[in-house]
């Protein structure tokens, strides 16, 4: 099958953090820490992701891994994605700075998330599966891998969060345009999504769930696996793509920045952009910040506890050492459903508990706001989730003195919003209300985090 | 599923069973510190008595891979569900006589 040219500045590797920085390899605490209700005696081991694809987030050894030639064909359709300068928006803000933006939303599926669906599909799809079961929040994960599934002839289930999926019904056209099968969740094909629907029949949903759901289901069918969109250190390798080729092209320019900052759902935007970038900074022996922006909805590095949580509804994957709202926290339904999800992802975890990364918590209002100005001036029409990366860093460059040298700032345009207009709309229409945290609600389950943690203290054991 | 050169293996073909239940108990106490080889039994369940989740479960896969000299190939592992740590060894005793041929 003949191939698109690959450009010079497409990565044929993947940047590895782990070999930099083994520290960073997940923390988990043995299940049989846990009482009897959760053991779920009889349950048997099984690899969810192929055995090739698992091992990544384990790999300490190679800085560099190498990118299959099938998904570097398919990379090189829509990579390496622009990095441009915004000039029109330094001068609306008046800055003193030197602002890029590296965007990924110029694909089919829409954002960075086609990076690991594609690398993804390919694990799969070679290992013998037959079906992919996910859940999403934003809903740009689900379409990047219903995408996926169908280039390498795969079946793909889709669990998306209630609260967004009415808010974007379109979006689910485009996964069901690839193939893919669409479950609202909470839903009654398993038992916890029965359970939720029983507690609260207009429960909104949440990742925990929806993730949950997507877990159980894949168990009903040998053919079938789980796949998850962000926060394993897997998904953050395959989407270093992104800052590797944002290190080439300014250097072209001959810049390279003092800041980073991208969004934070679970790290895999922000991982992709900033962790290249880290490592770049420590071989020229100079300093980067890197900022990761949050909902306020949903603060979870902010606010969160750094401690041992679930990742999901479900409870049967790796209880890893996150900053948490708690899992039981249901975030407001915010329309940036990319960042609803309670926890950080280990290795975004790891990063700002020793102080290498840096966290904001921005307001939807704001976002919107700011998305609107990067419309008006750039040309783009940012994700609700990549508005609050906007945010974070107009904060940033208004907060950098005047009588100092121009700051140099990144910023990770990571999806594009034109499947968010009408939230865009509602904005404009001053339709939108701030949301803020329920505070006991909040409360509440970070309470029950802790307890969690007492039951299962005896810090030696986790690994 | 084992393809590659194995030093131990390749020099011991006719690994018996005591002998691989003894590398899967040596790579069990690897990956979950704390863990004494005479706390474990073949009867015991990798998840809900041990604790093995899928984490640990890569890195059992891991430093087996290693013990034995092999690669383990993504196709036939994704077929593989392990209840009790007999199936273990019963997988460890097949990757072992496959590497052997």
């Amino acid at each position: 099958m003949a191939a698109t040219p690959r450009d010079p500045q497409l990565p044929t590797h993947w940047f590895n953090i782990l070999y930099d920085r083994p520290q960073y390899v997940a923390s988990a605490v043995p299940r049989s820490r846990l009482s009897g209700a959760v053991k779920y005696a009889g349950h048997g081991v099984q690899l969810q992701q192929p055995f090739s694809l698992a091992r990544q987030s384990l790999n300490t050894a190679d800085r560099f891994i190498p990118i299959p030639d099938e998904v570097l064909d398919l990379y090189a359709q829509y990579r390496p994605t622009p990095l441009r300068r915004a000039v029109r928006l330094e001068e609306r803000l008046s800055a003193n700075a030197r602002i890029y933006y590296k965007y990924e939303g110029a694909n089919l599926a829409g954002s960075h998330k086609l990076n690991t669906a594609l690398a993804q599909a390919y694990y799969y799809a070679r290992a013998g599966v037959k079906r992919m079961v996910t859940g999403t929040g934003a809903g740009q994960w689900g379409t990047a891998l219903a995408y996926a599934c169908r280039v390498f002839d795969l079946g793909c289930t889709v669990f998306w969060v209630r609260s967004t999926l009415r808010q974007k019904p379109i979006r689910g056209e485009m996964m069901r345009l690839f193939g893919a099968v669409v479950h609202e969740s909470p839903s009654d094909l398993t038992e916890i999504g029965r359970r939720a629907l029983k507690e609260d029949p207009s429960a909104i949903g949440t990742m925990a769930m929806a993730t949950g759901e997507a877990l159980a289901f894949a168990a009903e069918s040998s053919e079938s696996r789980f796949a998850v969109g962000s926060g394993e250190n897997s998904v953050l390798l395959h989407q270093t793509v992104i800052g590797q080729e944002a290190i080439s092209q300014l250097a072209q320019l001959g810049e390279f920045p003092d800041c980073v900052v991208a969004c934070m759902g679970a790290g895999s935007n922000f991982g992709g952009i900033a962790l290249p970038l880290l490592g770049a900074a420590e071989d020229r022996g100079r300093p980067v910040r890197l900022v990761a922006v949050e909902s306020a909805a949903c603060p979870k590095l902010t606010r969160g506890r750094y401690l041992y949580d679930l990742s999901d509804a479900l409870g049967t994957t790796p209880i890893t050492k996150v900053y948490s709202l708690g899992s039981t926290y249901v975030p407001p339904p915010v329309y940036a459903g990319g960042l609803r999800h309670h926890s950080a992802g280990p290795l975004a975890s790891a990063m700002h508990a020793d102080g290498t990364v840096e966290a904001m918590a921005v307001d939807q209002l704001t976002a919107f706001a700011a998305g609107m100005l990067f419309c008006q001036t750039e040309g783009i029409l940012p994700a609700p989730e990549s508005a609050h990366a906007v945010a974070g860093m107009i904060d940033v460059v208004s907060r950098h003195p005047r009588q100092e040298a121009p700051l140099v700032v990144l910023v990770n345009i990571s999806g594009h919003g034109l499947l968010d207009l009408g939230a865009y709309r509602s904005f404009a229409a001053g339709e939108i209300e701030p949301v803020e945290v329920d505070e006991a609600i909040l409360s509440q389950s970070l309470s029950a985090l802790e307890e969690f943690n007492q039951s299962i203290a005896a810090p030696a054991g986790a690994t | 599923m084992a393809t590659g050169e194995s030093s131990e293996v390749a020099a011991r073909p006719n690994l018996d069973r005591r002998r691989v239940t003894s590398l899967v108990f040596e790579a069990l106490t690897a990956v979950t510190p704390g863990m004494r080889v005479e706390e474990l039994d073949e009867r015991q369940e990798l998840y809900a008595d041990l604790g093995l989740d899928s984490l640990r479960f890569v890195r059992l896969l891991v430093e087996l891979e290693s013990t034995l000299g092999v690669n383990l190939e993504d196709e036939e592992l994704m077929t593989v569900e392990l209840v009790t740590v007999a199936d273990l060894v019963d997988l460890v005793e097949r990757i072992s006589l496959l590497s052997a041929k």
